[in-house]
């Protein structure tokens, strides 16, 4: 297992509270709280999703441990923010997944329907493209078509920060 | 009288409009006032915030801007929308770096955040006109036993939606006794629903699906009551692969807040589109 410094920089300097991860005394109220610890994890925690060692993983640079590992390592996450709310340290844990989620997208490892999104939300800025038969729908309810969005307006922004080279 | 501008979102305003339906239907008995904007997905704080986080900050901020040149606070539908649009204020109204960067992006399409403008939940925008649900509720669904779903994102992270209490929340139980129902306790009140896991491991999604409706059926309740579309779709369509996969019978019919106001105040389920659930309510146990 090897320290990899720039990792462990980038994970401080991501944490919208600053270093506060560095107060993580690993009490494992996270992972004790944790919806998919609690049906994916078996005793002893040699398996399933562990946020409580994702935390410790970044924190101490481990690098390798959350990213040569199964993707359940980071995509385990529901993104229920239940271990932000039970934190003792008031650590964001949610937001630490993120940046790890951010970097696994760009290695090309997430998970199919994150690219499945991003691809909808930038060909038609909306996640769920407008259809014929909803909008049939939606007036036969009475209710007004959804107003178009711009698409090239987002489609601009996306390319100017880069987002697009990250899509499959 | 105050203006929202509507945020229906890509799930419900594509996908299940019928809540929309009976949640326009519910805001003017209510007198609630919406006009539309042409806003883009939110976007997605557990699909786009995970993709790119940029991304979700920038596009959560064109958004917000197009609402701020009507000068209008924005009512959302959805729980994912409320969470990425209050989050994506809270975290440029307290980090000026990041507002500079994303105000960088902004002004090369002749935008600019500035953060004028409020973001509401539409239970806490029902919640102040409580008095008003009162006044409009004729038929009463006395007898109907609800479990109550909430979500996550409605209330976690509490820091940024500043709405409920994240771990014993009480706005969406206060709603439903306002149309006369009664709410039952269950265990499981606070627990995800499980969509966002359920798309890259079903199995797991599922083991919690069963953790939650087998606390509500402890409970005894008749239906389940949510304030969230994502929520909403893994209810009412997930319910079927569940007795499949664990050969026991789940069938709780799954309402909108809204789709049961619109019962309480005397629209008829036609007028709402609820043929289109999966799941089947009885009207009988409405009282």
């Amino acid at each position: 297992m090897m320290i990899d410094f720039e990792f462990r920089k980038e994970v401080m300097d991501y944490h919208i509270g600053s270093d506060v991860i560095r107060y993580c005394y690993q009490c494992s109220r996270c992972t004790d709280n944790c919806p998919v610890s609690a049906v994916s994890k078996d005793f002893y925690g040699t398996t399933g999703y562990d946020p409580r060692q994702n935390i410790l993983a970044a924190l101490l640079g481990y690098k390798d441990v959350i990213f040569n590992a199964d993707p359940l390592t980071i995509w385990g996450c529901t993104v229920c923010d239940t271990c932000d709310e039970v934190c003792p340290q008031h650590i964001e844990l949610t937001e630490i997944f993120t940046f790890l989620k951010n970097k696994s997208t760009a290695d090309g490892k997430a998970p199919d329907y994150l690219y499945a999104q991003a691809k909808a939300i930038f060909d038609s800025a909306k996640a769920i493209p407008s259809q014929p038969a909803i909008e049939r729908r939606r007036d036969q309810l009475g209710i007004p078509p959804v107003v178009a969005p711009d698409v090239d307006e987002l489609q601009t922004l996306l390319k100017n920060i880069g987002a697009d080279k990250k899509l499959k | 009288m105050t203006e929202y501008k509507m945020f229906e979102g890509c799930t419900i305003g594509n996908r299940i409009p019928f809540i929309e339906a009976a949640s326009r239907k519910v805001f003017d008995k209510v007198g609630i006032e919406t006009s539309q904007a042409p806003f883009t997905c939110c976007p997605d704080p557990t699909g786009m915030k995970s993709f790119d986080n940029n991304a979700w900050l920038t596009i959560g901020a064109r958004n917000l801007c197009l609402a701020e040149a009507e000068e209008k606070d924005i009512i959302s539908l959805c729980n994912g929308c409320a969470n990425t649009l209050r989050g994506v204020q809270h975290q440029l109204k307290h980090d000026s770096l990041k507002k500079a960067k994303v105000n960088k992006e902004l002004a090369k399409i002749g935008k600019e955040f500035k953060g004028s403008i409020e973001v509401k939940h539409f239970v806490d925008v029902l919640k102040e006109n409580l008095n008003k649900v009162k006044e409009a509720v004729t038929k009463p669904l006395s007898g109907l036993k609800v479990a109550c779903h909430p979500g996550c994102h409605y209330m976690r992270p509490a820091e940024w939606m500043e709405s409920d209490d994240p771990m014993r929340p009480t706005t969406l139980r206060e709603l439903v006794k306002a149309a006369g129902a009664t709410v039952v306790d269950y265990e499981e009140e606070v627990l995800c629903c499980g969509s966002a896991v359920t798309n890259a491991y079903q199995d797991y999604g599922m083991a919690n699906l069963k953790t939650k409706l087998d606390s509500i059926e402890k409970a005894g309740a008749d239906v389940i009551v949510v304030n969230c579309p994502a929520c909403f779709q893994q209810f009412d369509t997930m319910q079927r692969d569940l007795s499949k996969k664990y050969e026991k019978e789940y069938k709780f019919p799954v309402l909108y807040i809204t789709e049961l106001y619109a019962l309480a105040m005397g629209i008829s389920p036609d007028e709402i589109g609820l043929k289109f659930h999966r799941t089947r309510l009885d009207m009988e146990k409405l009282g």
